[in-house]
């Protein structure tokens, strides 16, 4: 069998190619997740022997109940690479005070005033911050584990007038 | 520096941490005990950021090939870990020192836990070396967080539900709600013994009436006739009255009884926590 250089090129094109593609493997905690990448649905976790070019691209991962999951990874070469992925659960919650003209803001960005409000909470720490009559009165960090209810209390001060 | 011998292929292993690592290298030698380790600390020429570079895993092909030479190994692995606020920072890469090319990269970016620098690195090498311990995975797993399905309670709604159906203030003493529980027991308890006097006197108003009926049905005087049946209109307005009674209260302690049970659901053990004011500091606002 005998090639043109043009049909040779071409070979050697594609043969460089498939050649710098890297081996790709994937892991999700929990397993079964649709995986993206650059857009492409390359299947449920865990992935085996995907291939990937080296240079930037992007992982989203996206599963009911969990926070979604976006990852921009820059590919060195190199024969394999493997990934890990942990994703944090999303757990509803309530938020309840009985205190009286409190504002509640959490991780700077969600705020109310309602005595009790429901909440989907990612999974770890939160920032809490309370308000009275546009003050700062607290600042905490919680931490959400489990979903359940959060009763919001302010210190009393101590009586000791007797 | 860390040199290990792992059955067929030799490893160079390369450390760099943030901080000492009290036990590392027991743990090294422990757990890959079909190795043999050499420990020294001269290297950190390939510690720089290699993702700066274009081809990063080309710039120390040579480093890595005199490397490999002057250990006389198969793989070169390089493990760096770093610390920042509560997370775990783990690169790890594996050389073959024969072509000088990167084989295979990992890295880690998770929330710190016990022993969280040594299990990630024995996962790494485990990878690498194909001897991973199923303690290792579930150890790394314990600083996930549960799936909203696999977390169970002690105590649930539905228990106390279901305890309260069968025995009334059951699923709120469950709940720890005594006063509840005593309410709905003697409440429930009450229509109850309503209900039975009720059923009892309109069985006996039922068997008085047919007693009178009969007697009246058999006398011709015309005393006892008047008198049998003043007794058994008695005994059928009676009848009707408790009949109803009865039903009236069977219904509202049935009506009761899964009101309770579904009070108890309500009111039902669920998790919660108390947060109290802790005032304000002055350490950094994080990024809203």
């Amino acid at each position: 069998m005998r090639y043109s250089t043009k049909q040779l090129f071409i070979i050697l094109f594609f043969n460089s190619i498939c050649f710098s593609q890297i081996k790709l493997d994937v892991n999700t905690i929990p397993r079964k997740v649709d995986i993206h990448l650059d857009g492409v649905n390359i299947g449920s976790s865990p992935i085996r022997n995907e291939r990937i070019t080296p240079g930037v691209h992007k992982f989203e991962i996206k599963k009911k109940g969990y926070a979604p999951l976006t990852y921009d990874l820059l590919v060195n070469p190199a024969q394999a690479i493997e990934l890990d992925f942990f994703l944090n659960p999303i757990y509803e919650c309530k938020f309840k005070t009985d205190e009286k003209g409190l504002v509640f803001e959490l991780n700077g960005e969600h705020r109310w005033d309602v005595e009790m409000v429901r909440l989907r909470l990612e999974a770890g720490d939160h920032f809490l911050r309370v308000f009275k009559i546009g003050e700062i009165i607290d600042e905490q960090t919680i931490r959400v584990d489990q979903p359940k209810k959060y009763n919001y209390f302010l210190k009393k001060p101590l009586n000791t007038s007797n | 520096m860390v040199t290990a011998f792992d059955q067929d292929a030799t490893y160079l292993v390369l450390n760099h941490f943030d901080k000492p690592l009290a036990g590392i290298n027991e743990s090294l030698v422990d757990n890959f005990n079909h190795s043999s380790f050499n420990f020294d600390s001269t290297i950190d020429l390939m510690f720089e950021d290699m993702d700066e570079e274009g081809n990063p895993a080309s710039k120390y092909m040579d480093n890595i090939k005199d490397l490999g030479n002057t250990h006389n190994v198969n793989f070169i692995l390089l493990n760096r870990i770093e610390h920042e606020d509560d997370r775990l920072i783990m690169e790890g890469m594996l050389f073959n020192t024969r072509s000088g090319g990167l084989m295979h990269r990992r890295k880690i970016n998770v929330r710190n836990y016990t022993n969280g620098s040594i299990n990630e690195l024995n996962l790494w090498v485990g990878k690498t070396m194909n001897q991973i311990k199923k303690e290792w995975e579930k150890e790394r797993e314990s600083i996930l967080y549960s799936d909203v399905d696999d977390i169970s309670y002690e105590k649930t709604p539905m228990g106390a539900a279901l305890r309260s159906l069968a025995i009334p203030g059951w699923g709120q003493a469950y709940s720890g709600n005594p006063l509840s529980a005593g309410l709905w027991a003697v409440m429930e308890l009450s229509l109850g013994l309503a209900f039975m006097s009720s059923y009892n006197s309109y069985d006996s108003s039922s068997k008085s009436f047919l007693e009178n009926v009969k007697l009246y049905d058999a006398t011709d005087d015309e005393k006892e006739v008047a008198a049998y049946r003043a007794s058994a209109e008695k005994d059928w307005n009676d009848h009707v009255l408790y009949s109803k009674l009865a039903i009236t209260l069977a219904g509202t302690t049935f009506t009761g009884w899964v009101s309770n049970s579904i009070h108890a659901w309500v009111f039902g053990p669920r998790p919660y926590t108390n947060i109290y004011q802790k005032g304000t500091s002055q350490a950094t606002h994080p990024e809203g």
